[in-house]
């Protein structure tokens, strides 16, 4: 873990919450040997989530992450399909668990034999760009049958290293139709508003921007918290797809912008305090404090 | 007299049984003859713009509506064909090319901005949206489906959504009809909605060790959906409508064992379903509880059904052959040929049987002796 510079600093608080945040179970294996992230769980896909994860590095070899039974496979080059697939040519694993692994987007022609048995470790395909996709990389997904969730992948794979820290670009302020940035000393109407933010973790392997998914948000006002979202799991319910837990939508969780929607404070005449807290999937975590004043 | 009595009492049954022959003939079905009514070559040209109309072929291309302009999709190319065999337009597919009796899209693998064409390259809407256009088989619904294949959404004509949903598995096919949308999930679910995206039925074939729908399909009247499901074993299952709700009106044990979709659909008129088996398809009249097992060599690769389905056409691919089994629904001997092809379709053209091979398009007229 390490620590942010400057006006961005640690708390404790909110790192013990965050630590506690990532439930790392290690008995899968990754299902590519050059583990570049590209995409994140739970990133803004314009109207939804993302339900997976995107691993760069060029074409590379998709191995089962558990010994597993094939149960779905389309392949780009010859397979029928009633439906466009976005998702390219793709194999769907079963294990036990009622675990369902999803790899796709891989290379036509690629996939691996139909046969039902895959051990650990054998190859289901070749990361590909098929569907809808501009570059080569894995789509990669995990189901849970029993709770009929998506899980984030890097809650359950082996940690992975990252050295950039998150990043909180801005916070703003938003009451009715308008947004003003929300910086320290600054005085702002007594009443409802909502914390909205840019907010993002960054890829690893590259000196340029590519903005990736946090893993965790904590919104704390006056020392006491006010919303925590974690990019954990994905479920249906109502026909939406909703952040597991908070059950949030992908609409209350982003704005029509891409900004991170925060939470909701109610803001009293005087002086407020406001922590706000992000984590990406490496364990490192970004806080930014900012101390205004409320006007009646 | 003791001795004559066996004897007209034998020619007696004799004359009732040929009387009741003669009265009541059993219907044999008559034999169907296919016959070639024109054949045209279709030739695409490369179009790199997305939003480029197809190049309309021949001199002149008479005022096709809607009611004359039949589409068709081979490996590369699709369009419009004419009763006549006028071509009304040929286009190249850019990545995936959605077709419909009024109109089409064709898309590039990347995008989020769409046109829709009438069969003459007319433009008639455009839409934006986050995934891949579905058309239903009139034109009239416009559905998106996200591309992660959790979400699908319809569009209006002016592109804006009708209704969003959302589902808690992958889709893994789907079956769409003009008041209906039926979807199946990798979770061996089916979820049946009206045309306003409302959930009219849910229901989880089961009966497998590990559920999971291959393929999935809903009369175009809404009386019947169906499906294949599950491995170990899989399992086709037809539900009827009762009042509000669906009954189970068949559940078959498949010796199939797919880890891929499966083609299934049925007829326009709703009469009749087929589904995909190995080397075998299985035509089934729900209404009657009849199924009568096609042998058909092959993967299935095309299927059509013609003139309210008084013929059933079926393709199947064994490497570079096709075979074609032509029926009228468990009534007339098959009709079957067998023919090299590695382009093709099947579709309809005025209640006809439209042939796409290898870049030729044939009309046969298939007529009952």
């Amino acid at each position: 873990m390490r620590r942010a510079h400057g006006a961005q600093r640690a708390v404790p608080a909110l790192l013990a919450f965050l630590l506690g945040a990532v439930p790392f179970a290690h008995g899968l294996d990754w299902p590519v040997d050059r583990k570049i992230i590209i995409g994140t769980f739970g990133e803004d896909k314009g109207s939804h989530f993302f339900d997976g994860l995107d691993l760069g590095g060029g074409q590379q070899e998709v191995r089962a992450v558990l010994p597993g039974e094939l149960v779905f496979r389309y392949d780009e080059a010859e397979d029928y399909s009633s439906l466009p697939r976005g998702l390219g040519s793709f194999v769907v694993l079963h294990h036990e668990g009622k675990i369902e692994t999803i790899s796709s987007n891989l290379k036509k022609g690629s996939l691996g034999p139909v046969r039902a048995a895959y051990a650990a470790g054998e190859t289901v395909g070749l990361s590909g760009d098929t569907g809808s996709s501009d570059g080569i990389h894995l789509h990669f997904s995990l189901y849970d049958e029993e709770t009929a969730s998506f899980l984030n992948p890097l809650s359950l794979l082996p940690p992975v290293a990252g050295t950039h820290m998150p990043v909180i670009k801005t916070v703003f302020l938003s009451a009715g139709d308008t947004a003003t940035p929300l910086d320290n000393g600054a005085t702002v109407p007594a009443g409802k508003a909502q914390i909205i933010a840019q907010a993002y973790d960054l890829r690893q392997d590259l000196r340029f921007l590519w903005p990736l998914g946090l893993y965790g948000v904590r919104l704390d006002l006056d020392g006491k918290e006010v919303a925590r979202m974690v990019f954990d799991s994905l479920q249906v319910t109502d026909g939406q797809l909703r952040l597991g837990g908070i059950k949030l939508t992908h609409d209350k969780v982003y704005t029509s912008d891409g900004l991170l929607s925060c939470g909701t404070v109610e803001l009293r005449p005087g002086t407020s305090h406001l922590t706000l807290s992000v984590r990406d999937f490496a364990g490192n975590e970004t806080t930014k404090e900012i101390s205004f004043t409320v006007r009646e | 007299m003791g001795k004559r009595r066996p004897a007209s009492i034998f020619f007696t049954s004799v004359l009732l049984i040929v009387l009741y022959f003669a009265l009541f003939p059993y219907p044999l079905g008559k034999e169907l003859v296919a016959k070639p009514a024109w054949a045209v070559a279709v030739v695409a040209e490369p179009s790199n713009n997305p939003q480029a109309s197809p190049p309309a072929q021949g001199a002149a291309v008479p005022e096709a509506t809607a009611h004359g302009a039949f589409p068709f999709c081979l490996t590369d190319s699709f369009g419009y064909v004419g009763p006549d065999g006028t071509l009304l337009s040929v286009g190249q597919r850019l990545f995936q090319v959605t077709l419909s009796r009024t109109g089409y899209i064709n898309y590039a693998r990347m995008g989020t901005d769409w046109i829709m064409r009438d069969p003459q390259g007319e433009r008639i809407a455009s839409f934006s949206g986050n995934g891949y256009p579905l058309l239903s088989a009139d034109g009239r619904r416009v559905l998106i489906v996200n591309s992660d294949l959790t979400s699908v959404q319809e569009l209006d004509r002016n592109g804006d959504a009708e209704w969003s949903r959302d589902f808690p598995a992958i889709l893994t096919s789907v079956s769409l009809q003009d008041d209906y949308l039926l979807v199946g999930l990798l979770d061996g679910t089916l979820q049946l909605l009206n045309k306003h995206g409302a959930p009219i039925y849910q229901a989880t074939p089961g009966h497998s060790r590990i559920p999971v729908t291959y393929g999935c399909a809903v009369a175009p009247d809404g009386s019947f959906i169906a499906s294949v499901s599950g491995i170990g074993p899989q399992v086709l299952t037809v539900l009827g409508r009762n009042g509000s709700s669906y009954e189970r009106t068949l559940r078959l044990m498949l010796p199939t064992d797919y880890r891929r979709e499966v083609r299934m659909g049925f007829a326009p008129d709703s009469r009749y379903l087929f589904y995909e088996g190995v080397d075998v398809v299985g035509l089934v009249e729900p209404e009657a509880g009849r199924l009568l097992p096609i042998t058909l060599p092959g993967r299935l690769a095309g299927s059509a059904f013609l003139g309210e389905s008084r013929v059933a056409a079926f393709a199947a691919r064994v490497g570079q052959r096709v075979n074609l089994r032509l029926l009228s629904p468990f009534l007339a001997p098959v009709s079957s040929e067998s023919f090299p092809a590695g382009d093709l379709f099947l579709g309809d053209v005025d209640g006809q049987l439209l042939l796409g091979v290898d870049g030729r398009l044939l009309r046969v007229d298939v007529e009952a002796l």
